[in-house]
């Protein structure tokens, strides 16, 4: 997940945390994802009315590799769900992705055999922006919020609150040496307990 | 229903009272040329039915004919009308109507609509097909504007244009498996939930 | 697989050059055999043999004007071949519609084409009104106020069309100014029927609810805005070298080729044919405005760029000539069985029954409660039969083949959308293009995928 695979193991860090929590989410770049009428809102935030670019997002990359952030803006319909999962695996970390309107949070008015009932059965999503198409201040406060859980994201899995470090290394993986699995048991998957 | 029971009992009566002079010219010069069309008026519209083995014939007709000059094919669609007896939306609680309609036996009609830049006129050809085995020829050699149309008919019916150059699916991913828009597939569609109850999708409810 | 059609061969054909038909041109100044190849997924060419490539344009492509995808088999950069793969964004519109009363298609149908909302809500709503016999009942200010607000949508979806063709050849300002101009329209409109896009305003019978009070200042402002607005755009775009270079000879589709392939819209008119829905079946009391048909000579992609341009002038000249001579009256059918019931107004939390309304139907009138019960719930029955509107929409004609079977609920909606069938002369129109040049074209061609794909 980009700089988090950098981070040597058991060291804390928060100031470090907070400075690229900042600058991730200060030139969060998108990639061109539009596909129907909430495009045309998206666009609409981009241009100079409501200025996507007072936060640095004013540059939507047309590949998908240089890009940050995923706007999923409109209805997303069978045949393009492979595409969207191609084009997000594509993307590289960290990666966020924004489901943009009814239609990409929930399939929206179109309950049927075409329309995939939510982009989040086919890629993991940040934030939700409802509406039909969702006004460009509301998807803007929907970026804004994407931007404050960015910055509140985390470099390094840390236990919490009232967690045991039990419970912690459990949750993230830890396989402790003792119990390492025999040669014939081992994958290269980390244990996950049931 | 409409169409080919109808239009045999129309006949004249209702053809004048229906249609504006120019098409009823146009409907006699079409019968005159062909006789097993049936022409029938509705809205000020006309729609001749054809047989699915003439139609290439009767659209080149239309076509190159100085007085018919039918230069854009506006539209080509299809409408299924399933067989047997068939309840529309029966509701029992807010006492919604209930229809009960249905043929013997089911069918598809193809719809070409024609219309003349010169002429300014516009009509209605319509071919049956039985709904079981829905084939006929493909109009792609009079108007290339049926190439895409013809696909998306048989994308959603299943009709079978024979002499199509590419009769494959276009608007459903390619492996997709049956015809969307007939009327016994279903809408599709997932129980839309909420906290402790979930609504199905409109196809499948009863109220 | 070739195939080589000679569109209206001899005798009928459209070479006739003495006669010109009501002075449209329909002699083409380009051959009229043409050949159309390619379509088939198994004769994709052999890479070593034949030294071709095959490029995937799409779906997802910054230029491409939505999900479409374009197979395009390349000889260095000279296109040979170009499949379009479309359906990437159905939605199943049509079907959705059989299964909602009648009024409810219209919030259905106006997702279509999503750039001209309105366009497909007057197509559905004449075709509704047709069906129902009750198109000339329907009263002459909602006629006034449907053509003022399609004609404001044609404006705003030719600017759009600007904004991304200008943004796809590389101007950026194209882009900034055609949303910024669209900005003031979808201002008017939103506060006409109180959203920017996907409106739902026109309703079959007449419109959802009347203009409000401040309609002709604001409209007023407008107008005398955008009439700057489009000269700064004609100064930006009509004699730019790079402008005119890269669209001039690009794209080029002669008319008897559009006629063959379905064409309509600014497509037919660039090659010259004066053929406008408005002029030829006039609609919703359009026959009373004046305004002219833009052509050009050229049918290449600058020719559309003019047509376009002419023609939001255009609009705009019936906007002016519509509000001023704005009829006074209800804007909905006085059929108390087909008119939606309900009186919306602008409350505090936004559109909806008015306070008088709601006392009307919750207080005095148990029968006007009764109605809007049934209304709303079951909606209003259409006669069986089945008719075919067209309108002309900002991208040609747009036709709405709508059958009922009698109930209260539609049977089948055909939507012949006119970016469907444009996207079928994809192959036609790039043949022999470089690469740069096919987002030329395709961009002229201003297809949507909405329309497209349903």
């Amino acid at each position: 997940m980009g700089l988090e695979t950098k981070v040597p193991s058991g060291i804390l860090l928060t100031s470090v945390e907070k400075f690229v929590g900042w600058s991730r989410a200060g030139s969060l770049w998108p990639a061109t994802f539009g596909l129907a009428c909430c495009a045309i809102e998206m666009m609409s935030t981009g241009a100079a009315h409501y200025d996507l670019s007072r936060f640095g997002m004013e540059v939507f990359r047309g590949s998908p590799r240089q890009a940050d952030l995923m706007i999923v803006a409109g209805r997303v319909s069978q045949k393009m769900a492979p595409v969207i999962r191609n084009l997000y695996d594509q993307m590289a970390d960290p990666k966020w992705v924004i489901a943009m309107g009814v239609c990409a949070s929930t399939g929206g008015m179109f309950n049927n055999y075409a329309i995939v009932q939510g982009v989040d059965h086919v890629i993991p999503v940040d934030m939700y922006v409802p509406g039909c198409p969702p006004r460009p201040e509301m998807l803007m406060d929907g970026i804004l919020k994407l931007h404050e859980k960015i910055k509140a994201g985390q470099l390094v899995e840390r236990p919490r609150k009232h967690e045991s470090m039990q419970d912690f290394r459990r949750r993230t993986g830890w396989i402790d040496p003792v119990d390492e699995p025999s040669a014939d048991q081992r994958t290269h998957l980390p244990q996950v307990p049931a | 229903m409409h169409g080919g029971e109808q239009a045999a009992d129309i006949a004249g009566r209702e053809l004048d009272v229906a249609l504006p002079p120019h098409l009823r010219a146009l409907a006699t010069r079409l019968t005159a040329a062909f006789e097993m069309l049936q022409v029938s008026g509705f809205r000020h519209e006309l729609t001749v039915l054809a047989p699915a083995d003439r139609i290439v014939e009767l659209l080149t007709f239309c076509r190159d004919e100085p007085d018919l000059r039918c230069e854009l094919l506006a539209d080509l669609s299809g409408v299924h009308w399933p067989g047997g007896k068939r309840t529309e939306s029966a509701q029992e609680t807010t006492g919604w109507p209930s229809y009960e309609f249905g043929d013997e036996a089911g069918r598809i009609e193809v719809d070409y609509v024609l219309y003349s830049l010169t002429h300014g006129h516009r009509f209605r050809l319509r071919v049956e097909l039985p709904d079981d085995d829905p084939v006929m020829p493909t109009a792609t050699g009079v108007y290339g504007a049926a190439n895409f149309m013809e696909r998306e008919v048989y994308d959603f019916f299943g009709v079978q244009f024979e002499g199509h150059p590419n009769l494959v699916r276009i608007l459903m991913p390619d492996d997709w498996d049956g015809f969307p828009l007939r009327k016994d597939y279903p809408l599709g569609g997932v129980d839309v939930q909420y906290k402790g109850a979930t609504i199905p999708p409109p196809d499948q409810r009863h109220y | 697989m070739s195939q080589t059609r000679t569109p209206a061969t001899s005798g009928a054909g459209w070479q006739d050059a003495d006669e010109p038909a009501d002075g449209r041109r329909l002699t083409p100044a380009i051959p009229s055999e043409h050949t159309v190849v390619g379509g088939d997924w198994q004769e994709l060419p052999d890479a070593v043999e034949d030294d071709l490539m095959v490029i995937n344009m799409g779906p997802q492509h910054p230029s491409t004007h939505g999900v479409l995808r374009m197979l395009l088999t390349l000889d260095g950069e000279t296109v040979l071949d170009n499949q379009a793969v479309i359906g990437y964004l159905h939605t199943g519109i049509e079907k959705n519609t059989e299964y909602r009363p009648w009024v409810q298609g219209v919030t259905f149908v106006t997702r279509m084409d999503y750039l001209s909302p309105l366009f497909n809500e007057l197509g559905y709503c004449m075709a509704v009104e047709k069906l129902l016999d009750i198109a000339d009942q329907v009263p002459e200010r909602a006629q006034a106020i449907r053509v003022i607000v399609t004609e404001l949508v044609r404006v705003a979806s030719h600017l759009v069309w600007l904004a991304t063709s200008g943004l796809e050849l590389g101007s950026t300002t194209a882009m900034i100014f055609g949303f910024r101009e669209r900005e003031g329209i979808l201002d008017v409109l939103e506060h006409v029927t109180g959203l920017r896009m996907n409106h739902a305003y026109i309703r079959p019978g007449g419109l959802a609810m009347d203009l409000p009070d401040d309609f002709s200042e604001r409209v007023g402002t407008l107008l005398t805005a955008m009439k700057t607005r489009i000269d700064e755009f004609e100064v930006l775009l009509t004699e730019n070298p790079i402008w005119v270079e890269r669209n001039s000879g690009v794209g080029v589709l002669s008319a008897e080729q559009c006629l063959d392939l379905g064409v309509t819209g600014p497509i037919l008119r660039s090659a010259g044919i004066a053929h406008d829905l408005r002029k030829a079946h006039p609609y919703c009391g359009i026959e009373q405005y004046e305004f002219a048909i833009p052509t050009a000579d050229t049918a290449d992609a600058y020719g559309r760029f003019q047509v376009r341009v002419a023609e939001m002038r255009e609009s705009l000249k019936i906007v002016r000539q519509a509000v001023d001579g704005l009829p006074t009256g209800p804007v909905m059918v006085a059929d108390r069985k087909i008119a939606w019931p309900a009186q919306l107004g602008l409350g505090p939390d936004g559109i909806g029954n008015t306070e008088e309304y709601v006392g009307k139907i919750m207080g005095q009138s148990m029968e006007a409660l009764i109605h809007h019960f049934k209304l709303v719930t079951e909606g209003f029955t259409v006669p069986e039969g089945q008719v075919y509107i067209a309108v002309e929409s900002p991208r040609g004609e747009l036709g709405y083949h709508v059958t009922s079977s009698g109930t209260n609920k539609p049977y089948r909606v055909k939507v012949r959308d006119p970016s469907f069938i444009h996207i079928g002369v994809l192959q036609a129109v790039t043949h022999g293009l470089s690469v740069s040049d096919v987002i030329a074209a395709v961009a002229s061609l201003d297809p949507v995928m909405g329309g497209v794909d349903r």
